[in-house]
């Protein structure tokens, strides 16, 4: 997690209406096994005020949410709404009073319309009577300054759209309080300020609106109140008269020291001295290819990564950046142009061509794709390569290569667990992680294709991740970092590009481009 | 061979064929409630076999048609209802318990059977009276096929128009389409997943049953154990083929129950082929018709996965 | 082994061997409802079949069927294809070789013969899984369908066979040609036992091994436990399935004609043994693991041994071992519930 300090004025809120609505957490514990995810938090939160739970990954802020949304039950502690106690068995109980949630994954049926998701668990009987919601849709779009058409297709929409709906599902429902966890993670420039636009609406309509966020910058745009927590704990808070008084400067730095107390703040250096000559490492040349779906999913893209250096992708999710890693992995056909890797070509030429040319790739999806959960560490770690020697002769593996390759990487990447037999599901995220990226580097790839490498880790790991990337690139090795992550991106890259439907709309070299130039090209917005 | 032996063996064909495919349809509908809901039951041979027995049984004995068939619809809900118990409540794969619920039906129908009635097989003296519609009975050739046929027949054209309704028009099929498509989303909107799978499996379950029974107590007339001889897999294609629309399942039912009666048309017209070229052509059409309509299918999304609270 | 290992093995163990018990208890009170006494015929069962030699012998017998019919389900299930379709590849395969062993005895030697004859039968049961297989790998067709109505295909088309074009015309009964007998698989020396046993344990016993240690058994592995794992891993995963569904139908060909050379002698018409929900049963009791399929094999060997003595002796309709089976498979998904359960309290611990 970066926290980078912008200047930037804040955002005009109007005048809010006194509200009745009061949520209170007091004094809420939730353990899991090895850890305690929320201890002891107590807070406040107000109707017609947008209050901010800020917090790495890690903090303790979604076990909290989760709770308030009646996901989880508290294991010490108790709710009050209104000064009266509740307690939650479901999310249901939680939205019947009122309280709405709006996770970061989505919780919509892709095939269903607007209407009828928005519709979805609100009548017990048969009677299905579309044409009185979809009225009140209209009011209530209207009021937000939205629109969307109630027969859409839930799938078809965009991710900011699709947020609105979800928005719209839960107001439809009466709710007092709305909880949105990490909602800009997914949104462009241009949409995080439309997204404030509507949560303003909300306060003025007396609404209690929680933002959950890792991105102090935000909380320092939108918040009326700030919690901070760190560590499960709650460190402290900032109030309404601090966030209009103090310079941001200054709130920044406090905040900072709230949560990173004994934290080791290290930046991560950028640019190394070593020129490698300009030798084109990656070199992708017209390439086109459909998705799984069988729409297009990247065209004509040309563009080459020399050695020793970083391109950063930026764009939103689906736009072509993770077909793009597939195609120079090797995993995807190509339907036109030609890949090719330090001279040899690869194109069509399968994900073992490619490892072997010297591309390394560690994919976004960490459970789904890039590991067997229930197999072993031994197993994961050598799954791209358990064909060749000396990991396996004559169709027979060799259990103890395997071993020590494994051990190998687990002590030179500080992966936490108990042993290389152990089933890699047990091990925590960031270990998971340090493992992919041991076992990509372990083969000693030319080039290295990373696709979301810091999503969901707490800061150490994010910070070893980015460094180990940094520190390779100075090397010789070739990178591509494919980020939703502007700070991420404007951190680490030497060129950053943009991809929008598909097409790398253009690429910049990193001094010479802001966040809103590249925001606004996220959004296809050309300048 | 004359015009009329034609006529006459089409008209035969297509109103055999439209017998033939009642127990196809009453299957596939309630499969297509069933998997639209993320259920795949391949139970449904065993629950249409149990059915059959049942229903036969029933009828014999009380000399009722009507109540071979509604035992037939009772005893496919029950074990629509365990298979739900097993794989709703208990998460256990749907695979498995599906297969071993075919296993088992298939040995204890052919158990009871041979106690009861040892190598004899009794036939059924009652049956439905078939029921003219007037004026569309007349028409030539269709008219005797279709509209000269028991009641029960009818009704099921009625069964598949309701349940097209229901899918499409009301909450309780908006509620099911969602559940089996992303019971997570449907969880988090207040749908009590489990509540909807039931009542689904239940469906699924009680048709099966139902066109079991229909097949020994409407259509033949008698029970031999295994009878079903893989109608309720058949029906899980047909589900699939019409791509869970009850409109499109009664067409490939009905398409099915002609390829299924084939060998009755062919006595008509003095044709002697082996009998088990004939026979063999509703799986081999099964077959075909999967290659042809292939690729363009898109199952529910959650088909087959258990679904678990905070499993995200 | 660490405790933790050994609560992983024996828990599995322990949970397979409740579902029979299950199995058995269920039945008895089944049974015992229909008024037949089941208590005389679970003795009957221990003692004949386990406590004599002719039992014993006989169930070795018809663990050689079971073996292959298993070995070839090892392959399809751990890649998670799922092949339905054992019964009409095996009838295939066995219906091929009614054909060619006939016309083989005597124009050549007893071991190129059964060879020929072995590879005619895992060639034709192979082919019998080419239309499923292709239509899983183009179209992603789920493959339990196509390869359930290529079963009755298979009865349908073998029984054509035998009716018609390769009938013994000189016996009433349908049937082809009967292989002479020094033309069949030879017996174990000393014993009735014919050696399809001894090539069942082996190929067990191998695929064990490949499962265990061997690449092409760790890709299958993978396949079978994440699909997007394994093609990002450059496995290449529709070449796997196709080869995984035609190896397994290959090995249902197999059995076939294990049954055709060594225990019938001829292939029979109406003759259908089904050992494909059987070897279900078998496969999923044992965990997929090849050591335990041997054990496995010789208890449901001695089921359906059994049940045909029970038929004859206790008055027990055969079908009785089908009810067992389906509760079998029924209690085995439902165990896995339970075990979940235990597994996750020990982990906590």
């Amino acid at each position: 997690m970066q926290i980078t300090i912008a200047e930037k004025p804040r955002m005009e809120t109007k005048e809010t209406k006194p509200s009745p609505s009061v949520l209170e957490a007091r004094g809420i514990t939730k353990r899991f096994p090895g850890v305690v995810a929320n201890d002891n938090i107590s807070l406040l939160i107000r109707g017609g005020e947008i209050h901010t739970l800020l917090g790495e990954n890690g903090a303790g802020k979604s076990t909290l949410m989760n709770v308030l949304a009646g996901m989880l039950q508290p294991d010490e502690g108790r709710i009050l709404i209104n000064g009266a106690e509740v307690s939650f068995k479901s999310p249901i109980e939680a939205l019947e009073q009122g309280i709405g949630t709006v996770y970061q994954h989505f919780t919509l049926v892709p095939n269903l319309s607007v209407v009828e998701n928005v519709v979805l668990g609100t009548s017990r009987g048969m009677t299905l009577d579309l044409k009185k919601a979809e009225e009140q849709l209209a009011i209530m779009q209207s009021h937000l300054d939205m629109a969307v058409s109630p027969h859409e297709e839930v799938g078809h929409l965009s991710i900011g759209w699709q947020q609105r709906v979800e928005i719209l599902k839960v107001l439809y429902r009466g709710s007092q309080i709305v909880l949105l966890d990490e909602p800009t993670s997914v949104l462009t420039p241009i949409e995080v300020k439309e997204l404030f636009q509507i949560l303003i609406r909300l306060k003025a309509d007396g609404v209690g609106v929680v933002f959950i966020t890792h991105k102090l910058d935000e909380a320092l745009d939108i918040s009326d109140r700030v919690t901070v927590l760190s560590r499960g704990k709650r460190i402290g808070e900032v109030g309404s008269h601090e966030l209009a008084r103090q310079e941001r400067e200054s709130l920044s730095r406090k905040i900072v020291r709230m949560m990173f107390e004994e934290c080791d703040l290290t930046e991560v250096h950028r640019k190394s001295t070593v020129d490698f000559e300009n030798q084109r490492m990656c070199r992708l040349n017209e390439v086109s290819a459909f998705d799984d779906r069988g729409t297009v999913a990247i065209r004509n893209l040309s563009f080459s990564i020399r050695a020793g250096e970083i391109i950063g992708i930026a764009g939103v999710d689906g736009n072509g950046q993770k077909e793009m890693a597939e195609v120079i992995a090797g995993q995807r056909r190509i339907s036109d142009g030609q890949i090719t890797i330090a001279n040899v070509d690869i194109t069509n030429k399968g994900t073992a061509a490619a490892a072997h040319a010297g591309v390394g790739y560690v994919t976004d999806d960490r459970l789904g794709e890039a590991v067997v959960p229930t197999l072993t560490v031994a197993e994961n770690a050598v799954l791209k390569v358990f064909q060749q020697t000396p990991f396996s002769r004559f169709a027979v593996m060799n259990h103890k290569a395997i071993e020590a390759h494994t051990r190998g990487l687990i002590r030179d990447f500080n992966v936490k667990t108990p042993g290389s037999w152990t089933k890699l599901g047990t091990l925590s995220g960031g270990n998971i992680q340090k493992l992919l990226l041991a076992r990509e580097l372990a083969l000693r790839p030319k080039v290295l294709v990373c696709n979301k490498p810091t999503h969901g880790l707490d800061f150490m790991t994010s910070q070893f991740v980015l460094q180990t990337i940094r520190s390779q690139a100075d090397e010789g090795m070739a990178v591509l970092l494919i980020s939703s992550e502007l700070e991420v991106l404007f951190e680490l890259s030497d060129r950053i590009g943009v991809m929008y439907r598909g097409q790398l709309l253009e690429i910049y070299s990193r001094d010479e481009v802001d966040r809103e130039t590249v925001g606004r090209l996220m959004l296809g917005i050309k300048s | 061979m004359d015009a009329d032996r034609m006529l006459v063996f089409t008209s035969v064909l297509l109103g055999s064929g439209l017998v033939a495919s009642v127990p196809l349809l009453l299957a596939a509908l309630g499969e297509t409630f069933a998997e639209r809901a993320g259920l795949l039951n391949l139970g449904i041979e065993g629950m249409m076999l149990i059915g059959s027995f049942v229903g036969f049984l029933a009828a014999l004995n009380t000399e009722s048609i009507y109540f071979g068939l509604a035992s037939g619809l009772l005893i496919g809900m029950l074990l629509g209802f365990m298979f739900g118990l097993t794989t709703i409540t208990l998460h256990v794969d749907q695979i498995i318990v599906g297969l071993g619920t075919t296993v088992f039906a298939s040995g204890i129908t052919g158990f009871l059977f041979r106690e009861l009635y040892g190598r004899r097989f009794p036939s059924l003296s009652v049956s439905i009276p078939k029921v003219a519609v007037p004026l569309l009975s007349e028409i030539p050739v269709i008219g005797p096929a279709f509209f000269k046929q028991q009641v029960i027949v009818y009704s099921t054209w009625v069964l598949v128009l309701i349940m097209a309704f229901v899918l499409d028009h009301t909450s309780f099929g908006l509620r099911i389409r969602a559940v089996g498509e992303s019971p997570l989303a449907a969880d988090a909107a207040g749908v009590n997943v489990a509540r909807v799978r039931y009542c689904a499996i239940l469906i699924g379950g009680g048709l099966a049953g139902l066109g079991g029974a229909f097949l020994a107590v409407g259509d033949l007339s008698f029970f031999v154990p295994g009878m079903t001889v893989g109608q309720g897999f058949i029906a899980i294609a047909i589900a699939m083929l019409g791509k869970w629309r009850p409109r499109r399942v009664f067409v490939g039912a009905l398409l099915f129950g002609i390829l299924r009666s084939v060998s009755n048309g062919l006595q008509i017209l003095h044709i002697n082929i082996r009998p088990e070229l004939t026979l063999m052509l509703p799986y081999l059409g099964i077959i075909l018709a999967l290659v042809v309509l292939a690729g363009r299918t898109t199952l529910p999304a959650a088909l087959g996965i258990p679904y678990q609270r905070g499993e995200r | 082994m660490r405790r933790g290992a050994l609560i992983h093995s024996l828990v599995p163990l322990l949970s397979s061997l409740l579902a029979i018990f299950g199995a058995f208890l269920v039945g008895g009170v089944f049974l015992t409802i229909m008024g037949k006494d089941a208590k005389a015929a679970y003795m009957l069962l221990a003692t004949r079949a386990l406590g004599s030699s002719f039992g014993i012998t006989e169930t070795v017998i018809k663990m050689a069927p079971l073996l292959l019919v298993s070995a070839g389900l090892l392959i399809a299930l751990r890649a998670s294809v799922w092949n339905i379709g054992i019964d009409g590849q095996f009838l295939i395969g066995a219906g091929a070789v009614g054909v060619v062993a006939p016309r083989l005895a005597g124009v050549m030697p007893l071991f190129p013969m059964l060879i020929i004859c072995g590879l005619t039968a895992f060639v034709f049961g192979a082919l019998w899984g080419v239309i499923p297989a292709i239509l899983r790998v183009r179209y992603g067709l789920n493959e339990i369908i196509t390869t359930i109505m290529m079963n009755f295909v298979a009865i349908y088309v073998t029984s054509w066979l035998v009716k018609g074009l390769f009938r013994d015309t000189s016996v009433v009964a349908p049937q082809m040609p009967s292989i002479p007998k020094d033309w069949r698989l030879p017996h174990i020396p000393l014993t009735r036992i014919h050696v399809g046993v001894v090539v069942g344990i082996v190929i067990v016993l191998f695929l064990h091994f490949m499962f265990r240690r061997g690449t092409f058994g760790f890709s299958l592995n993978v396949m079978g436990l994440s699909r997007k794992a394994a093609v990002h891993a450059g496995i290449s995963v529709d070449r796997l399935a196709i080869l995984a569904l035609l190896l397994s139908a290959g090995m249902a060909g197999l059995a076939g004609a294990n049954d055709v050379l060594g225990v019938k002698g001829l292939f029979q018409g109406e003759w259908n043994p089904a050992y494909g929900f059987t070897g279900f049963a078998l496969v999923f009791l044992a965990r997929l693991n090849g050591l335990a399929i041997i054990p496995f094999a010789y208890f449901f060997a001695f089921l359906l041994f059994g049940g045909e003595m029970m038929a004859r002796t206790a008055g027990i309709p055969v079908f009785f071992v089908e009810m067992l089976e389906g509760l079998m498979l029924v209690f085995f998904a439902v165990s896995v519930y339970f075990e979940r359960a235990v597994l996750r309290k020990v982990v906590q611990e």
